[in-house]
């Protein structure tokens, strides 16, 4: 069965001033599937993430996206304000209303709970990007835009938030838009990577990226080497585990 | 004092008494103080405030040599700064302290020169520095309760939005909010209520209300609406504190107001220092 089509970007171009930050980029997002998008600094990959959740609307190109398209967007860089006395429910109540079940499902799906009383000051960073990223699942989303959401967690919480990543898009059946610098960690959980150098240098299943000759010459073999072994890493565990459903890559 | 009061029996009667329009004013000022200088601290945008009322001298200068009401002067004053401020290309380097230290004290400056050029007898000279609460008129607190209600409409119809971009920019601007524009509604707000505190608190000790008693109230609080709840009586406190200690001692009313709330400020960080270290 063809996964449902969530959006289709053609032809993308974005300049500011002279700039050239995004050169004719096209891609589609399915349900259900993982894209991730992977560049050097200044690739263009977060004015992507933004051009994709709509937050940049002055782009040349085109983007269709499915009717009612519900998009739940975690920026790369999120400062939250520690002067301000806020506990972690009014901080998932923001912007929208949300029920308390709903609340309650979303911090459980990334574990996270147990900090609903909690101050948002005093969490750790990795607490902090958990209740972050239960908050963009709220209001049921078919597309979550995640840019750079492991930035300044350590290496073990790095592989359990890319682990949480899989079993939520398993659990919602959202499509998953996910902006990494971990090329090794992320490449066994996805469908789909772009390999974005202001233009697309190339894209498709991560095996047939990571022996392209545009990868090769952005990351080096070394990376493409890395992510063989992570790759087989991963199918070991996944053996044994057995738990997480749904991620071969065929 | 209170004989007056009692044997007036209609509003206005009533509102002669300068006790009672003082004690309007003050708590007219407290109302709005504690919301508006919740989302300052949150913001950290205590030290624009300062700027404004510094500038604001020159405001009231430029109003008495055009023989307007003072107050318009510093609103043209206090908006003219904010819409230049808003016009640079990226307005939190535009926040920056020294622009904004730079503005400040030419206003301050400038304003003093003004006001030195006018005889004597128009200016006080002392009440526009720091406010001059025993002396409210009607037309004061006309404009003042204005203010508040247009503040206070504007905060309650804009309020979850100024807490999302006080809590964080980024997720606020990712959810669609229009972070600027918001910030600048802000800005606007915050020239608006520099421009009537000015009356009670001084240009010099406006900042003071809208820091001290949040500042109290952020020792405890747990959420942004109970810190803005919390900070009212706070300033409530000072309020009291200040007006009494202003008839008891003879002491200036807007100063005296400031040394009651940092006295409230400090009682209480005792109370929670002391509180915490049993708790360990």
């Amino acid at each position: 069965m063809p996964a449902e089509l969530l959006l289709r970007a053609s032809n993308l171009s974005y300049a500011v001033g002279k700039r050239v930050i995004l050169d004719g980029i096209s891609f589609e997002l399915k349900r259900a599937q993982i894209t991730t998008v992977i560049g050097p600094n200044g690739a263009g990959k977060t004015t992507l993430t933004n051009i994709v959740s709509g937050l940049i609307n002055n782009f040349e190109g085109e983007i269709e996206r499915a009717p009612e398209l519900r998009i739940g967007y975690l920026p790369q860089k999120v400062y939250v304000n520690t002067l301000m006395p806020l506990s972690v429910l009014p901080l998932l109540r923001l912007t929208q209303n949300s029920s308390d079940q709903e609340i309650e499902h979303a911090l459980a799906q990334t574990g996270v709970s147990y900090l609903k009383q909690r101050q948002v000051r005093s969490l750790s960073e990795g607490e902090l990007k958990r209740v972050l990223l239960a908050r963009t699942t709220l209001g049921q989303p078919d597309l979550i835009v995640l840019d750079e959401p492991t930035a300044g967690v350590d290496v073990s919480g790095e592989i359990r938030m890319y682990e949480l990543i899989g079993e939520l898009r398993t659990e919602l059946q959202c499509g998953v838009l996910l902006v990494s610098h971990d090329l090794h960690l992320v490449m066994s959980k996805t469908d789909q990577v772009l390999c974005l150098n202001q233009h697309l240098c190339c894209s498709g299943q991560p095996e047939s990226v990571s022996q392209h000759p545009e990868y090769l010459a952005l990351f080096g073999q070394q990376a493409a080497d890395s992510i063989a072994i992570y790759a087989h890493h991963h199918d070991h565990e996944h053996d044994v585990d057995g738990g997480h459903a749904g991620h071969q890559h065929d | 004092m209170l004989t007056v009061v009692t044997r007036g029996t209609s509003m206005t009667e009533w509102l002669d008494d300068f006790l009672v329009r003082s004690v309007i004013a003050g708590l007219i000022m407290v109302a709005i103080a504690a919301p508006m200088g919740c989302l300052m601290v949150w913001q950290r945008l205590a030290f624009l405030s300062d700027t404004l009322g510094h500038a604001a001298v020159m405001g009231v200068g430029l109003g008495l040599l055009l023989e307007v009401t003072p107050v318009f002067g510093v609103l043209a004053v206090a908006l003219l700064i904010v819409f230049s401020l808003n016009r640079v290309d990226s307005f939190n380097s535009a926040l920056s302290e020294t622009t904004l230290a730079i503005i400040s004290h030419t206003g301050l400056a400038g304003g003093i020169i003004l006001v030195g050029l006018l005889p004597a007898q128009s200016v006080n000279l002392e009440a526009i520095l720091f406010g001059d609460l025993l002396a409210t008129t009607s037309a004061d607190l006309v404009r003042l309760l204005i203010t508040t209600l247009v503040l206070l409409l504007l905060l309650l119809h804009h309020w979850r939005s100024f807490v999302a971009v006080s809590v964080s920019r980024e997720i606020a601007q990712a959810e669609g909010i229009e972070v600027r524009k918001v910030q600048f509604l802000m800005y606007i707000m915050i020239a608006l209520l520099v421009a009537v505190m000015m009356k009670v608190m001084g240009v010099l000790l406006i900042a003071a209300m809208l820091v001290i008693p949040t500042t109290s109230a952020r020792l405890f609080s747990r959420s942004p609406e109970q810190m803005v709840a919390v900070s009212a009586l706070y300033g409530l406190g000072a309020l009291a504190g200040g007006i009494s200690s202003s008839f008891q001692f003879d002491w200036q009313t807007g100063p005296a107001i400031v040394v009651c709330a940092t006295l409230l400020m400090l009682v209480t960080l005792a109370i929670t220092r002391i509180f915490k270290s049993h708790l360990d």
